[in-house]
């Protein structure tokens, strides 16, 4: 019988070198993911901080503006 | 660590992990455009609701 030589299934009917080779491919992309969300974090932090301190937002959205005329006068 | 994908099911794995990753961004950005601050696209509304809660001008009687 065909059965005596058939290797054993896991429960997700993947081999132990299947699962490795799709670890790898998953690890990498996981990892790629993760690096552009944090630069896409690293940016929006850049634009406006979400984490206001005690005393609220301290910078106005025309602080940028202001800075951008004092260096224009 | 590999041992999981003995475990369960990686189309089933992916699948769900996309679903979930996209229905969270999609999330995220709806609540960022709902607020003031990080609205990125039509900015903040100052004197919104100050113009709102602004009387009605005084017809003539």
């Amino acid at each position: 019988m065909s059965d005596v030589t058939r290797r054993p299934a896991s429960a997700s009917g993947l081999t132990e070198s299947e699962a490795k080779e799709f670890h790898s491919i998953f690890l990498t992309s996981f990892i790629a993911f993760t690096v552009i969300a944090i630069i896409a974090h690293f940016l929006v932090w850049q634009w406006r901080p979400w984490l206001p301190g005690v005393n609220g937002y301290q910078t106005s959205l025309m602080d940028s503006v202001a800075l951008v005329k004092s260096m224009l006068a | 660590m590999f041992r999981i994908w003995l475990l369960f099911d990686p189309r089933r794995v992916l699948v769900a992990l996309s679903i979930f990753l996209f229905v969270l961004a999609i999330l995220i950005h709806f609540i960022l455009l709902g607020t003031d601050r990080f609205n990125w696209l039509e900015g903040p509304h100052h004197g919104m609701v100050a113009q709102q809660m602004a009387p009605l001008p005084a017809t003539g009687k």
